[in-house]
């Protein structure tokens, strides 16, 4: 089973996370400091999986994480999954974000956190992997943003609201925005 | 931007978030959607979010697609298991799963899936099984019906009832849809632990499905190939889900499954299709998958060496995950018999990859494998290798080898002085970190194993004297040169004065325990080498110990002083006496490294040396002959925690009191687990000063019940030899009970205590030990739990508890036969019973007696009688140690005369056997032939039976 899935830039700074097991929100925070702590130290060109933090419970979990451009993947998982098939679904989590965001970067995670979620959860449900299939996905995302467009259509025709883009969050915090290329 | 900055912005925001959701003007489903998502990243930030989840529960229950959607993200990210709020989704939630919408449907299963709370699962595990197998819900929904039910399943298992639905759940695995069949398998691979028998069926389902997707070409399945390689997640989970059973019984899928396999491995070794790195992860996913099922199986030598040979190939990769990998996988490997031997033959790949992997996981699965592939045959150059390794190992992971190469060492020691060399060059080479449990066990080896004692001692003299050494070093030198020092005093350069000075220059810089640990050898000094005193004495007295500001400093040297300055050699001799052998148990170093890698871990290792050859190393220390002190030939690693304490030295009830005098300290009431060190240390308390009138005083307690004996017994188990001359020890163990003994003995009476320790962690009913005694011994029981003595044994023992029972004995007359002690206890419900001779025998109740030659001459030959002699000629079954013969002849009981046999070589003894109604005078004499390895032992008393029956008893000890 699938604990956690991190996603934090090469800061440290979370840009998802999504616990599978309930944890207190002081100890997620926890779990993403002392994750970062131990991936980021990490070379390039070592093994991608290592074993788990103790916040998250110790080393009957793996940590099995790919790092690209300015970001980490990590998915920490128990021992019921298999370490190469868990590498290739961030593969396919990451092919699929960048398939709906066309050139993801680390600002499309922070701008559409709802989508990335939405993503996520057409891939894993309750830490279990629910689909793999990268088209049977984008399928599943065209859907859901076409039924979004028509009923933003309706109420935009009966509100006459000019949806200005908001910058606030743009301000929330500072960042460098990168596009991170994906290897394919 | 500083963190207060931040902080104040975000302040700012959330208040301004506040103001409008609180607000007159209703918002609109854009700006609800867009705070929501606020609200989202600034928790993601890691600020607590406390308002809001009313609007998420109003988004949730709105019938547009936009706001419900947003409304379970923020209820699936941010709400836990708060139960009001979770009435309120429920609601919502069950209109969903009716609504017929798959979106909306989805919608409500992703969200009961992630949160999984109880109260969610009691409202709506009864549905989704319904949702899962009705004909007409969509693929999408029956995936995510599939998995939501996982989840419950896991997080209340009795709340999801096994029903006609599950028969439908395996022919999911016939689905269409390959997602659907994903998920399916994922459940049932769960479910099917609990309750293999339901989901039988399964196996063949799944079998001929692999063997679709196996037996594909790549394109067959399209939007499940992932780069050219068909169904890799589907394959892997099945495989997984195989594993949950024992190899098909039926022949054709057997068949069916092994063609599968073996076309795996074939496809491994074909070349790549494509050069992408996500091509040979899928493939080498399956491939792994495998190997694992593989190695489950256990049963196919055939394809247990492929997949030997497979992830030897890997282990030269250039990939390092594969590296990773495979090191793991073998790490399972090594377990298996048949492919043991075939995983061996990697042994320099493997510590090659400790020399030479970049990577610190890989470098751990490394030495995990080394440590699981090890045995007798290659037990030297995987311990030298990994005490290579140690000196550059990462600090995270020196601990942990350093409990590998000790238990290692341990247990494929054939011989001692290896063992202490490798525990040494521990310390050496990592002192810091060598854990107590470590150092404990090297002493408890040395301290039972009196062939390796010189060695050891000589050893730690030497390493000593390096100019730095680790403390750790200090201790276990103060230990054994205070117990053993004797050893090596011959020697001039390690004359008693050099071996004290030595001790004395790393006083200074030790700690407060070492130094208390060293004023114990100190006093064990002044008994092992009376020259020593003096200096010693000058020592103690030094105001820097007896008034040192540490109180146990202080109190060990002023009771030290005067302990050496008051008692005659004889009640020295006594109360420092040489340790007694510590009882075997479980190795708590073992224990320890269980601990620290967590459950699981060190099962592979307990269970996985299945060579026979290693079985008697295990049996720990009797493949070599002297063992005579080593109490138990059944566990190989002592613990600590429930052994029975040392004895506290019988003293003379006179000796006693001189030392309550000394001291005014608390009677020695033994402490349970005590560690070498207090044991060290415990030694040298005063045994409470104990009447012999109190022992006659017992009254005879009524007969026990179920004290009959009773042929439904078994048959009484042999008295181990070692208790003729031993009074402490483990007198039985097996996988549940541990027996402890401990006895003194004076005159005809004698007093047991015996210790019964649950190995078990379930508690033992009905736990009764009684005493029979068939012969003319008569033994009268006072059972106690601790003090008083006048309870009984509790009926229950629970688990990994110990409790003692007392027994007063009292020797009538003379006797063959010991008593016997029956125990019967029920283990989880079934009865146990077993019998076995308690170590009482004639000889306990010998008196020692000294005489001049003269005297003893002249009792010689008054005994001259035929049948009062008894003779035996013997090979020696033991190496013929003058010491170690005169420390069984001291043990058996008699009086040692020097000077009395012209021969030096031979040992004369006298004694007088105590009994109530008689006593029996004893005298015997013990000729060694070393060429011959043979002895002649000879023993004359008034007595025939004694005569034969003590010559027998000494005759076993040889």
């Amino acid at each position: 089973m699938i604990k956690a899935i991190l996603i934090f830039n090469n800061h440290g700074k979370p840009r998802l996370s999504k616990f599978y097991q309930p944890y207190s929100e002081d100890t997620q925070q926890q779990i993403i400091r002392e994750t970062f702590h131990l991936v980021s130290k990490r070379d390039e060109n070592v093994c991608n999986f290592l074993e788990g933090g103790l916040l998250i419970g110790g080393s009957d979990n793996k940590l099995i994480y790919r790092h690209y451009a300015t970001l980490y993947f990590v998915f920490c998982v128990d021992s019921s999954e298999s370490e190469l098939g868990i590498l290739d679904l961030i593969q396919v989590f990451v092919e699929t974000l960048d398939k709906c965001f066309e050139n993801v970067c680390e600002l499309d995670l922070i701008f559409h956190v709802d989508k990335v979620h939405n993503i996520l959860a057409e891939m894993v449900m309750g830490g279990m992997v629910l689909e793999t299939n990268m088209n049977e996905i984008v399928t599943q995302i065209d859907a859901q943003n076409k039924l979004e467009k028509s009923e933003v259509r309706m109420e935009n025709a009966i509100i006459k609201e000019g949806s200005q883009h908001d910058d606030n969050l743009r301000m929330i915090c500072s960042f460098h925005c990168l596009s991170f290329s994906i290897t394919l | 931007k500083s963190k207060e900055a931040e902080i104040k912005r975000i302040n700012k925001e959330l208040a301004n978030i506040r103001s409008k959701f609180k607000g007159d003007k209703a918002l609109d489903g854009y700006s609800k959607k867009k705070y929501v998502c606020k609200l989202l990243f600034i928790f993601l930030l890691g600020h607590d979010i406390d308002f809001g989840h009313m609007e998420a529960v109003n988004l949730l229950s709105s019938n547009k697609y936009t706001e419900k959607q947003i409304g379970y993200l923020f209820i699936s990210v941010l709400v836990n298991s708060n139960s009001e709020l979770i009435r309120l989704i429920n609601n919502a939630i069950k209109n969903d799963l009716a609504s017929r919408n798959p979106t909306f449907m989805c919608l409500a299963l992703h969200c009961i899936a992630n949160v999984g709370s109880r109260e969610m699962g009691e409202a709506f595990a009864a549905d989704i099984p319904r949702i899962l197998v009705a004909g007409d819900s969509m693929d999408s929904v029956k995936q995510s019906a599939a998995l939501c039910l996982l989840r419950l399943y896991k997080a209340s298992p009795d709340l999801v009832p096994m029903g006609e639905w599950t028969a439908r759940v395996v022919h999911l695995l016939n689905d269409q849809h390959m997602g659907v069949v994903t998920a399916a398998v994922s459940l049932i691979t769960c479910l099917c632990k609990k309750n293999p028998d339901d989901f039988k069926t399964c196996i063949s389902l799944a079998v001929s499905r692999l063997s679709r997707i196996v037996s594909s070409a790549s394109t067959d399945l399209q939007d499940y190939t992932y780069y050219f390689v068909p169904a890799p997640w589907l394959s892997v989970k099945l495989l997984r889900l195989l594993q949950s059973y024992p190899p098909p019984e039926d022949a054709a899928v057997k068949g069916r499954l092994v063609e599968c396999l073996e076309t795996v491995l074939n496809k491994a070794q074909e070349p790549p299709k494509s050069k992408k790195v996500q091509h040979s992860n899928a493939k080498n996913a399956i491939l792994f998958e495998t190997i694992s099922l593989i190695i489950h199986y256990d049963s196919e030598p055939n394809l247990l060496v492929r997949a030997c040979n497979q992830l030897g190939q890997f282990l030269q990769h250039r990939e390092t995950n594969l590296r990773y990998l495979a090191l793991e996988s073998m790490c399972t490997l090594a377990s298996s018999e048949f492919s043991h031997e075939a995983v061996k033959t990697h042994i320099d790949t493997v510590i090659n990859a400790l020399k030479t992997e970049r990577d610190v996981s890989v470098r751990q699965r490394a030495a995990d494998l080394l440590y699981a592939m090890c045995d007798r045959s290659n037990a030297k150059q995987i311990v030298s290798e990994m005490l290579r390794y140690l000196e550059t190992a990462d600090y995270a992971i020196r601990e942990e080898i350093v409990l590998k190469v000790a238990i290692l060492a341990e247990k494929y020691a054939v011989d001692y002085s290896w063992y202490v060399d490798t525990i040494l060059n521990l310390i050496r080479i990592a002192g810091d970190y060598v854990s107590e449990e470590v150092w404990y066990r090297v002493l408890q080896i040395v301290t039972n194993r009196d062939d390796v004692q010189g060695y050891a001692a000589k050893t730690v003299f030497e390493a000593l004297q390096a100019p730095a050494c680790h403390e750790n070093m200090v201790k276990v030198g103060g230990y054994i040169l205070g117990e053993f020092g004797n050893l090596i005093a011959g020697d001039p350069r390690s004359s008693p004065p050099v071996q004290f000075s030595l001790l004395h220059s790393k006083f200074h810089l030790c700690s407060v325990a070492t130094r208390a640990l060293l004023l114990s050898t100190y006093i064990k000094f002044i008994n092992l080498f009376p020259e020593t005193k003096a200096t010693i004495q000058g020592v103690l007295r030094a105001g820097s110990q007896l008034r040192n500001a540490d109180v146990e400093l202080q109190q060990r040297a002023v009771e030290y002083l005067t302990l050496s300055s008051v008692a005659s050699t004889d009640v020295l001799a006594t109360v420092l006496e040489e340790m007694p052998p510590f009882p075997e148990r479980e190795s708590s170093i073992l224990a320890k490294l269980k601990r620290k890698k967590g459950p699981g871990a060190a099962s592979a290792l307990d269970d996985g040396r299945r060579d026979p050859s290693s079985n008697d190393i295990n049996g720990g220390v009797e493949p070599t002959p002297s063992t005579v002190s080593t109490p138990s030939p059944s566990a190989d690693l002592l613990g600590l925690r429930a052994a029975p304490p040392p004895a506290a030295p019988p003293a003379s009830a006179g000796a006693g009191n001189l030392l309550v005098d000394v001291f005014d300290g608390p009677a020695a009431q033994p402490s349970l687990g005590p560690t070498p060190e207090e044991a060290f240390l415990s030694e040298l308390e005063p045994p409470a000063p104990e009447s012999p009138m109190a022992l006659l005083a017992d009254p005879v307690p009524a007969a026990e019940p179920g004290a009959d004996w009773h042929p439904g017994h078994p048959a009484p188990l042999p008295l181990p030899p070692r208790f003729v001359c031993k009074n402490n020890g483990v007198l039985f163990e097996n996988q549940l009970l541990q027996i402890g003994v401990k006895s003194e003995f004076r005159q005809n009476l004698g007093r047991m205590y015996l210790f019964y320790g649950n190995k078990t962690s379930v508690q033992f009913q009905n736990f009764s030990p009684t005493v029979v005694h068939p012969g003319d011994l008569q033994t009268h029981i006072l059972s106690g739990l601790g003090q008083p003595p006048t309870k009984r044994v509790a009926a229950q023992v629970d688990g990994g508890a110990q409790v003692q029972q007392v027994l007063n004995i009292e020797c009538l007359r003379d006797f063959l036969t010991p008593p016997l002690l029956s125990v019967r206890f029920r283990y989880g419900g079934a009865p146990q019973a077993l019998t076995l001779k308690l170590p009482v025998t004639i000889n306990k109740f010998f008196q020692p007696t000294e005489m001049a030659a003269q005297d003893f001459f002249q009792r010689w030959k008054q005994l001259s009688l035929p049948q009062q002699e008894a003779q035996k000629i013997f090979k020696a079954n033991h190496p013929m140690d003058a010491e170690v013969t005169k420390a069984k002849l001291l043990g058996f009981g008699s009086a040692l005369l020097d000077n009395v046999d012209p021969n030096p070589e031979n040992f004369v003894g006298a004694g007088i056997i105590q009994t109530k109604a008689l006593q029996v005078g004893c005298l015997l004499r013990l000729e060694p032939n070393a060429q011959a390895q043979m002895y002649r032992l000879t023993l004359r008393t008034s007595k025939e039976p004694v005569s034969r029956h003590l010559c027998e008893l000494l005759a076993q000890q040889f």
